[in-house]
């Protein structure tokens, strides 16, 4: 259907091509088409993952901490001077 | 309730991996940022490629003829001795436009009172360096300026 | 990393002590349906990514009808990353919309909109309107024929409202049809009015939130739920939820980056099988139901007022639904909060593949 579709206008533009020019003649490169490129942009993604999954490891061991702090009953207001020194880590 | 030392330890370090790892992935991220909010323009090009062959090859001696290197100013020079060169037009001291004097056969650049010679080198003035030599082919009819050394792979036309 | 001077300086100027008491005695109530609570963050979040993207498109877009286009073709072919935040740009978009009926549902199905809640979904409401119309706006930017002519049909429905419907068509077009005057309207609207509409209405959104506090399902009001602290539980919690998202939506924009179509053409004849964004699909399909005319009046004003009875009902469904409001079951609503989404569902689906 959509190829179809496209074909149509492929053709019905090949008949205007001289109102259009060379444009309308390749479809519009939206993602970059050298090799080495497309190479760099995949080895980019797969390091923003691994940095994601790093951090989200990072913050599950972090809510494990505090989880585990809270339940041993820390959790009544604790001295000023600490709680500013943790960020509030052990609310509320 | 006792806290152990350990417990100190752990939430320090695990805050300190945190905000490294925080930071690391934030300045990453923003690059990538930074990098599309500053536009390419001022990027200079590998190679450029002139049309009017012969207004190039064809000018006089011990004369000048100006083209476009991306944004910048380039310079088809033909010395006295009839020797071809295209250079940079852009002093190597703080990048301004140059020009030629025919009488002296130097190049001069206004900003800072620099000069350079027929073959470019820096004599006078606060320019460090020498000029940026290219170097051009024939192809085709098409005359390809590039920078030294470096391939020149033609869009497909 | 301390900085007590700086804090002192600060302290000694602005009492934040209540503050850091609200931030303290925030809970969040956990149970089988807070899942659902996240959906608002994830918004939240997605806008804030489509803030930074588009500020940074709007440095090299040119809203004129004669550059547009190729001035996005040059986004996307020469500039650093252009083509990634393009990309990044149109699928955070569809994302945040989709999250957004999935908040809606999920507020309309818990329920969460009842009594004290009614000023919540009033906002709610409005700033998914505000988001159809970012999105909208946004695909005529493009300035291809696809966009040209989907915004054609679009304003073209708003125009079969009665009475109002031409002027409103007016209003939307700068004209009476889609031109490059369009163009600059949907400019102003996409980068000036509606972000400064919708910063104001989130502000008070999430202002609301914090007065009233997380909703809890009328089914769990009695039990004895656990509560756990917004700071810093949740937060870590949302900010995992947060990085998983953008993770998808950075791979789906490396991998499917948007086509761009021709230029726009206002004298070329439409591309075929024209359809509007996703997420118009249903009021589209809506519009196709109804015949041409419906015992002498016209089919498609009948049809564009019952759309709009239907909205405007699902708008002021917290003070229609008396018994959740004292907080008793009130399953007819149930059915009606059903209706709507499968119903929504429906329509979308068979828009899409019709
Ligand atoms: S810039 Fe040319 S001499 Fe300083």
């Amino acid at each position: 259907m959509k190829r179809a579709a496209f074909l149509t206008l492929l053709i019905f533009f090949f008949n205007t091509v001289s109102l259009w020019g060379a444009e309308a003649k390749k479809a519009i490169e939206v993602f970059p088409s050298t090799p080495f490129y497309q190479y760099i942009i995949y080895e980019t993604l797969a390091i923003f993952w691994i940095a994601i999954i790093g951090l989200i490891v990072i913050i599950r061991m972090k809510l494990r901490e505090i989880e585990r702090v809270q339940k041993l009953g820390l959790d009544a207001p604790v001295k000023e001077n600490n709680e500013k020194q943790t960020g509030g880590d052990n609310a509320p | 309730m006792k806290i152990n030392y350990s417990l100190i330890t752990r939430r320090t370090f695990l805050n300190t991996l945190l905000g490294g790892w925080l930071l690391a992935f934030l300045s990453g991220s923003f690059l990538a940022l930074f990098k599309f909010a500053f536009p390419t323009l001022g990027k200079e090009p590998d190679f450029v490629i002139l049309k009017n062959v012969d207004d190039y090859m064809n000018i006089p001696p011990n004369s000048i003829k100006p083209f476009a290197w991306g944004g910048k100013l380039g310079i088809f020079f033909k010395r006295a001795d009839g020797a071809l060169v295209a250079l940079k037009g852009v002093c190597s001291h703080m990048e301004c436009n140059i020009a030629y004097k025919p009488e002296e056969r130097k190049f001069y650049c206004p900003c800072h009172k620099g000069w350079f010679d027929e073959t470019g080198k820096n004599i006078k003035g606060p320019p460090p360096k020498p000029l940026e030599i290219f170097e051009y082919t024939l192809e085709e009819g098409k005359l390809i300026v590039a920078r030294k050394g470096v391939k020149v792979e033609l869009p497909k036309a | 990393m301390n900085c007590q001077r700086l804090k002192d300086w600060f302290d000694e100027r602005y009492d934040i002590a209540p503050l850091r008491k609200f931030a303290r005695k925030k809970l969040v109530p956990s149970h089988r349906y807070d899942l659902w609570y996240y959906t608002g963050g994830i918004v939240l979040f997605l806008f804030v990514l489509q803030f930074i993207t588009g500020m940074l498109l709007s440095f090299y877009y040119v809203p004129h009808a004669e550059h547009a286009h190729k001035s996005i073709i040059e986004i996307v072919t020469k500039l650093n990353m252009g083509w990634f935040f393009r990309s990044l740009h149109h699928w955070g978009a569809q994302l945040a919309i989709f999250t957004l009926f999935v908040h809606l549902f999920a507020v309309l199905l818990l329920k969460a909109y009842r009594k004290p809640r009614e000023l919540l979904w009033f906002s709610g409401f409005i700033l998914l309107g505000v988001s159809l119309f970012f999105g909208l706006s946004g695909y005529l930017l493009l300035w291809d024929e696809r966009a040209f002519a989907a915004v054609k049909v679009a304003t073209g429905g708003a125009g079969a409202f009665p009475l109002a419907g031409n002027f409103i068509k007016a209003f939307l077009r700068g004209g009476i049809d889609v031109t490059g005057e369009t163009l600059t309207r949907f400019y102003a609207f996409h980068v000036a009015i509606l972000p400064l509409a919708t910063v104001f209405l989130m502000a008070l959104h999430v202002f609301l939130v914090q007065i009233h506090g997380m909703s809890v399902p009328l089914s769990l009001k009695d039990a004895a739920l656990p509560q756990e602290p917004f700071f810093p539980n949740t937060v870590y919690k949302d900010f995992t939820v947060w990085l998983v998202i953008l993770g998808i939506v950075v791979t789906i924009a490396v991998l499917f980056p948007p086509e761009i179509g021709l230029k726009a053409d206002p004298l070329a004849a439409p591309p075929e099988d024209i359809k509007p964004e996703w997420y118009f699909l249903f009021l589209f399909q809506t519009l196709k139901l109804f015949p041409g005319d419906i015992l002498g009046l016209n089919g498609e004003t009948i049809a564009v007022v019952l759309v709009a009875a239907g909205i405007f009902i699902l708008f002021i469904l917290p003070l229609l639904d008396k018994k959740s409001s004292r907080e008793e079951k009130s399953p007819l609503f149930n059915l009606i909060g059903i209706v709507y989404l499968v119903y929504f569902l429906v329509m979308t689906i068979v828009g899409y593949f019709s």
